[in-house]
């Protein structure tokens, strides 16, 4: 099917893209707010952020807030794209299942 | 790669409740705080205007607003930390400004309707931030301009209906409805 995307679809990724896609363009969350938004360990979400941005779906920041290290994250052009043809490839499939 | 239609339908439930979550999130914007904080302020302050002559009462009023002030201002410098982009410094410092605005009308008010008793002056005070959270709410979620509305109508009520028990009924139902839509807003929405 195309448009279906291997790597959006595992389960933790997929979440990721829906939470930042939902905002507006230019709008970054914060690590930690999204951490806690998804239930997921520091570690874990690091991972799947690094697949995310080496394919170039996320866009990651460091910056320092009053001197302390943050990290933001937001979704590119190119990842908003991915995850909706993603989205739609999955409504297609369960058009197609269903019983006419 | 293989999807199969139960796997396509998890997939869509679960960007779903994603998607709701963090739109939910991003909307509350950590209201459930305020909420509780001046509910609880609410709660001293008014009991102080109860028990209290109004020399005392003023000065309890005047240390617990300043103490949520400062605490609103924590609280918001916390929240902001959470979604950033490059309207929120222009977008925040109207809002900051908007509630001083807010304040310096009521002060006017309340001046130039003068003299006017603890209980109206209490009144007018509420009638004033309740004015703030409907435009809050007109600008971030629906839900706050219904808390208002309730509150205000709390408010009312103890005014016209029990006026001579106004600020206990204030203390125990008007920080009591702050407080009670604070922690419902905090578990029944999903995330904060």
């Amino acid at each position: 099917m195309s448009g279906l995307n291997e790597l959006i679809h595992q389960s933790v990724r997929l979440r990721i893209m829906a939470a930042l896609t939902v905002l507006d363009p230019g709008k970054e969350v914060d690590f930690a707010y999204l951490r806690g938004l998804l239930e997921v360990t520091d570690g874990n979400l690091g991972a799947h952020l690094r697949k995310l941005e080496d394919a170039g779906y996320i866009a990651v920041s460091k910056t320092f807030v009053e001197r302390k290290p943050r990290t933001f994250v937001a979704a590119t052009v190119a990842g908003r794209h991915v995850f909706k043809a993603h989205t739609e490839a999955l409504k297609a499939i369960l058009k197609q299942g269903r019983p006419k | 790669m293989h999807i199969t239609t139960h796997e396509a339908q998890e997939s869509l439930a679960a960007i779903d409740a994603m998607m709701q979550k963090m739109r939910r999130s991003a909307a509350e914007g950590g209201t459930h705080y305020f909420l509780i904080l001046w509910g609880v302020i609410w709660f001293f302050g008014f009991l102080g205007s109860h028990f209290f002559s109004g020399k005392i009462a003023g000065y309890i009023w005047m240390g617990l607003d300043i103490l949520g002030g400062f605490s609103s201002w924590l609280i918001g410098k916390a929240m902001r930390r959470r979604v950033r982009h490059a309207g929120n410094k222009i977008t925040n410092r109207r809002v900051a400004l908007f509630w001083l605005t807010l304040f310096l009308y009521c002060m006017l008010t309340v001046w130039i309707a003068g003299p006017v008793d603890s209980k109206k002056l209490a009144m007018y005070i509420v009638l004033f931030a309740m004015i703030g959270w409907v435009a809050m709410g007109f600008l971030l979620s629906l839900s706050i301009v219904r808390l208002a509305l309730l509150i205000t109508l709390v408010a009312l009520a103890g005014y016209f209906l029990l006026p001579g028990y106004f600020f206990l009924w204030m203390a125990l139902l008007g920080s009591g409805t702050m407080i009670g839509c604070g922690f419902f807003i905090r578990f029944r929405w999903p995330s904060s």
